[in-house]
């Protein structure tokens, strides 16, 4: 195998980092001699320039987003083991301006499709942490009424998404998840999701908190 | 070569791609009861435990727990400037902005509660007020800003107690709070505002806003907030001055207005010159205030400890006065390439300010900034303890004003390096919105999200920087 990946074969140094990476965290250890000969072969014949930096920029995010992109709260979402479907399309979508953000709209657009791809992939990698706020019982059984619309798509709990383009809910911040609510139900503020802003406006004023602190409360 | 260990790969492994590759391994080891390093791979001193300082200590350790960090800062309990204006008007209890430096013990960095006194650069070794003598591979110097007392004739240090400034966080925050709390209704509450740069750049208008609406609410609707500005213009000025509009009757600029806040730019007299400390009276060439609150916001330099180790810019050579100069890439110290100058004590990007005619956007001064500079010094230092090559550096800032209730903004930055200097991204930069694209008000819920998200961005960046 350590032929296969001689200095004449690999012009691009990305193309072997990703492998490289994805060896590490696939394979772990197994195999560490052979690996350890490879890039010894490609550190022979590397050039001296900066190396490409996604968790560098992945650590930007975590300013707002909580280190590894697990928040501390509470208006800010956890982005850590989101999908990477869902991560890079919502990126996508606030580039292109279909979809609206109080900010995220500005930052986005200094970003290369790439690094935003390399951003999902990275933070959809990372493991998801519940932060199961407890709600009172009367939250709880209100809130279990209220959210039946949207089981469909999350789950019971919110933490069973029925596709990769469906976010996580469950023990999300609740806070987050009311503000995102509220988001769909202002017809002033640009959404993309159909079925989520007719649904969303369907919801009664009163149960919007109710539903994000159902949510909240879950701990899977 | 049939076995290797963990060290060896990751020897290889750096030899090529860096921190990058480097990062996700390393990381799972790093938090709670990760080893306190002793493999003689390198020393990392920080000096100054705030939002910069402490991130670079925490971000070392974790890229490569087999550094050994030593975090060397004063106090035992960091407050936050970032929201502590909250403070001042009774929206916010201090206590949410104080964090102590436990969370970063627990990742295996020594935080030393002692006072820098000298660096040796030469012999490369850090000593403190202690006795301690540290020696270091390579040092972070974040010590955050120090104030000019003078510039303003009868005006002295002694004074804060009287004339707070509260623009360090802590007793001075709850000082103005205090003066704030008991001004007459009709009083006049007046905020001095130094030549830029200084930190938080939205700061002092952020303020402004915030006293207006502790007055608003407390019924002292006949009191003024009348901020005497040796600049011309200010950060994030047309969203503020649309805020003051809408909540607090602002009309125009310039005194005597009938809106509760009132603004003089230096051009129109706002740069003042002289105080009369016993009946609080400041004037300029154009103007005479007397106030029955008075806030002194002094100008600002680069922390002592930075000029006394030779780091900052002087009459006569071609770094900006009072700060210090950084290396695009690394954060690295323009004069040093063994210390790495972050947060506020360095001026990244132009000043336009100090009359440079290629001025960039030079970066803000603010605890987000601070921490992305730390997170670039901190890759660089893990990069070139093991003999990788430098990451690509990132740096992004975003900064939120709240300005009353259920209203707030922001403004973000993006840089990149490229060919060796700071480039301001303007596509990933920008304030809030003005209005929509289509020229129609921007809907309320922008104003209350933005406000929301300056919690949380609290609570974020207080833990990713300490815990």
């Amino acid at each position: 195998m350590g032929h296969q990946y001689h200095r004449d074969h690999y012009v691009r140094k990305s193309d072997f980092l990703m492998w490289l990476t994805h060896f590490f965290l696939e394979e772990r250890m197994r195999n560490s001699a052979l690996l350890a000969m490879a890039a010894a072969v490609f550190a022979a014949t590397s050039v001296p320039a900066a190396a490409a930096n996604i968790e560098g920029l992945a650590r930007t995010c975590n300013n707002c987003h909580g280190t590894g992109g697990v928040s501390a709260g509470h208006s800010m979402p956890s982005i850590a083991g989101l999908s990477e479907s869902y991560l890079k399309n919502l990126m996508m979508e606030w580039k292109s301006g279909a979809r609206a953000s109080a900010n995220m709209t500005r930052l986005i657009k200094g970003y290369t499709d790439e690094e935003i791809a390399g951003l999902a992939t990275y933070f959809g990698k990372q493991k998801w942490v519940a932060q199961a706020q407890a709600a009172p019982a009367d939250i709880m059984s209100k809130g279990k009424d209220v959210t039946e619309r949207c089981e469909t798509c999350h789950g019971a709990t919110g933490g069973q998404p029925d596709d990769k383009d469906t976010p996580m809910l469950a023990g999300q911040w609740a806070k987050y998840l009311e503000l995102e609510l509220m988001k769909y139900r202002d017809e002033g503020f640009q959404m993309t999701h159909k079925k989520m802003i007719k649904n969303a406006r369907k919801m009664e004023e009163g149960d919007v908190s109710i539903a994000a602190k159902f949510f909240g409360a879950q701990s899977k | 070569m049939s076995q290797i260990n963990r060290r060896e790969f990751i020897k290889a492994l750096t030899a090529t791609s860096s921190a990058s590759a480097l990062a996700i391994p390393l990381s799972a080891c790093a938090g709670p009861g990760a080893a306190k390093g002793g493999s003689g791979k390198g020393k990392v001193v920080v000096i100054g435990g705030g939002y910069g300082g402490a991130t670079a200590a925490k971000y070392v350790k974790m890229l490569d727990p087999s550094i050994d960090v030593t975090l060397i800062e004063p106090n035992k309990v960091y407050v936050s400037c970032p929201l502590s204006n909250e403070v001042i008007a009774g929206h916010r209890d201090i206590k949410t902005l104080e964090i102590g430096y436990d969370g970063l013990r627990k990742r295996g960095i020594d935080v030393l509660h002692d006072y820098v006194t000298g660096v040796d650069r030469a012999k490369k070794t850090v000593t403190t007020q202690g006795g301690k003598k540290l020696s270091y591979d390579a040092l972070v110097m974040s010590p955050g800003i120090d104030f000019h007392y003078t510039g303003i004739e009868g005006y002295n240090e002694s004074m804060i107690e009287d004339i707070p400034h509260a623009y360090k966080a802590g007793p001075q925050t709850l000082l103005l709070k205090k003066q704030l709390m008991a001004m007459p209704d009709g009083g006049k509450f007046v905020i001095v505002v130094p030549k830029g740069p200084f930190r938080c750049p939205p700061g002092p208008y952020e303020r402004a806003s915030l006293v207006a609406s502790y007055l608003k609410h407390s019924g002292k609707t006949k009191s003024k907030v009348i901020i005497l500005d040796a600049n011309d213009s200010h950060s994030k000025k047309g969203l503020f001055n649309q805020a003051w509009a809408k909540l607090y009757g602002w009309e125009k600029e310039g005194l005597g207005t009938n809106g509760m806040i009132e603004w003089v730019k230096g051009a129109e007299g706002g740069t003042v010159t002289k105080l009369d400390a016993k009946t609080k009276t400041v004037s300029s060439d154009f103007v005479e205030v007397k106030a029955d609150v008075l806030n002194i916001i002094p100008p600002h330099k680069a922390g002592k400890i930075a000029a006394d180790t030779g780091l900052v810019g002087t009459d006569g050579n071609n770094m900006v006065k009072g700060w210090c100069k950084v290396e695009p890439m690394t954060m690295a110290s323009a004069v040093d390439p063994n210390i790495y100058t972050i947060g506020d004590s360095c001026v990244a990007g132009e000043i336009a300010l100090y009359g440079n005619p290629n001025a960039n956007f030079d970066m803000p001064k603010s605890a987000h900034i601070a921490m992305t500079q730390a997170k670039v010094a901190a890759g660089a230092i893990v990069a070139k303890l093991n003999g990788a090559p430098v990451p690509e550096p990132y740096y992004a800032n975003t900064c939120y004003s709240v300005v009353g209730d259920d209203y707030g903004f922001s403004v973000a930055h993006l840089y990149r390096v490229e060919n060796g200097t700071f480039k301001y991204i303007k596509e990933g930069s920008g304030v809030s919105p003005m209005t929509m694209p289509d020229k129609s008000p921007v809907p309320p819920i922008y104003r209350k999200l933005e406000a929301e998200y300056a919690d949380g961005w609290l609570r974020n960046v207080m833990a990713d920087a300490f815990s």
